[in-house]
């Protein structure tokens, strides 16, 4: 891997946003993901892998450091801005085609539910490897769901809830989905659901962080 | 139905809340003595704008109606039946009185919560979200101990406060809770699946009487396994 993308990675992984910016404490007066990935590409490194092997690397690091309690929400915030302004550069490039993602990724928290950090934490960590991301928000009911995926035709759900009373809509929602477009996998998280409630419930899967989301998502999509 | 005596609103300064800062730090993933940068300068940037708050309130409504019924799990204010779960029911049995809250951190912080953790910078959204939580909680702590107070000269106790949403009372019940505060209380409505805007706010139940127990632990009452506040 070339130094310039070898310094991306760690840009994502730390959060170093840009050259103004003071954290991390260690990375302070460096340049950033901004005039690093903008320098790439004005030197014609292949759009495709300063994503594949300059930003996606960060940000897996970034996921395994926090299901791994080494890192917290807010440096997790920092690598998603980081890796958030690299994307801006690449946009372009996704549109004409010379950059691709490896597929779509409908997110939002159930019905009856306004908690966001944990889904924010998970759409970020998803679009930060390589998927095309759909927020649909919070308090957010199955027609809403559906209408996206027929949008999204083979896009994967991601469903979020933080109370317990919610856990209904979830299944509700997974129901209505699967009976809509039976082929849609269905990924659940939260602090009320586990493994066994994702089976009761007809789901494809539970995560318990973002990076279990995205070795998910690898292993069915990409 | 009874008739509904007016609810107590009150208003706070942030200066009059008891916010424990190494506990916001600590939700933020750090220790006091280590804060790296940007994170200490955000957070005294959102302490200082919460300084300025306007709209921290709180209401709450005594009910001397109430009925706890054991067989349905839930309990009767004013002939209105909240389906509260067992566990709630039970950590209110013994009591003679409800009193029922709403409190929030109010719409100013709430509204810079949400547009900053989805725009430009979610780091400093997230300083204010879980400053506003903490804000809303201090509100409930303090109409907690108001009504403490009020109710010590005759001789009674409370509970812990409890809130929909959390073991197994249903947030739909929260229609319920608002008729009793008089709709809008605290400037707080409803969305169409009960929940609370300005989002920064809470609500719930504490249950009054001269047997009931206030529990310094209750965390055992909770499934969520991965919570911050599990000690």
């Amino acid at each position: 891997m070339s130094d310039i993308l070898s310094k991306l990675s760690d840009c994502i992984e730390f959060g170093k946003i840009n050259l103004a910016s003071p954290f991390p404490p260690q990375m302070k007066e460096q340049e950033g993901a901004d005039e690093l990935t903008a320098k790439a590409l004005a030197q014609g490194i292949n759009p495709q892998d300063v994503l594949t092997q300059g930003l996606m690397p960060g940000m897996e690091r970034v996921g395994v450091k926090f299901r791994e309690n080494k890192v917290f929400v807010p440096q997790v915030l920092m690598s998603a801005k980081a890796m958030g302004t690299a994307m801006l550069h690449l946009k372009p490039h996704f549109l004409s085609g010379a950059a691709k993602q490896k597929g779509t990724f409908i997110i939002g928290t159930v019905l009856g539910d306004l908690h966001d950090i944990g889904k924010n934490l998970v759409a970020m960590m998803v679009e930060g490897s390589g998927y095309k991301v759909i927020d649909l928000g919070t308090d957010v009911d199955a027609a809403k769901f559906i209408a996206a995926l027929r949008e999204n035709p083979g896009a994967v759900v991601g469903l979020s809830a933080l109370l317990t009373t919610t856990m209904v809509n979830m299944e509700k929602i997974t129901q209505e989905i699967k009976q809509a477009l039976p082929d849609t996998l269905v990924t659940i998280g939260g602090a009320p659901v586990n493994n066994d409630f994702c089976n009761k419930i007809g789901a494809d899967n539970y995560s318990s962080d973002p990076q279990g989301v995205v070795e998910f998502l690898n292993t069915k999509v990409a | 139905m009874s008739i509904v005596k007016t609810a107590t609103e009150l208003k706070f300064h942030f200066r009059d809340l008891v916010i424990d800062q190494d506990q916001i730090i600590k939700l933020l993933g750090y220790s006091s003595d280590c804060l790296p940068e940007p994170f200490g300068s955000y957070l005294n940037e959102t302490i200082r704008d919460c300084s300025h708050l306007e709209d921290i309130r709180g209401t709450y409504q005594i009910i001397e109606d109430v009925e706890l019924v054991a067989r349905r799990s839930s309990i009767l204010a004013n002939h209105l039946e909240f389906k509260v779960g067992k566990t709630i029911r039970k950590e209110l049995e013994g009591a003679e009185k409800l009193a029922f809250f709403v409190s929030t951190a109010g719409s100013t912080l709430s509204e810079k919560a949400v547009a900053l953790l989805g725009g430009e910078d979610p780091v400093l959204g997230y300083v204010y979200d879980i400053l506003g939580g903490a804000i809303a909680e201090a509100v409930g702590d303090k109409l907690q101990q108001l009504i403490r107070q009020r109710v010590k000269k005759d001789g009674c106790n409370i509970t812990n406060r409890y809130s929909p949403g959390y073991c197994h009372w249903d947030v739909s019940d929260q229609y319920k809770l608002f008729r009793l505060l008089g709709g809008s209380p605290s400037g707080v409505s409803l969305t169409p699946s009960s929940l609370m805007n300005p989002v920064k706010s809470i609500s719930g139940v504490i249950g009054i009487g001269k047997d009931v127990h206030f529990r310094e632990y209750q965390c055992d009452l909770c499934q969520m396994k991965n919570c911050f506040y599990k000690k």
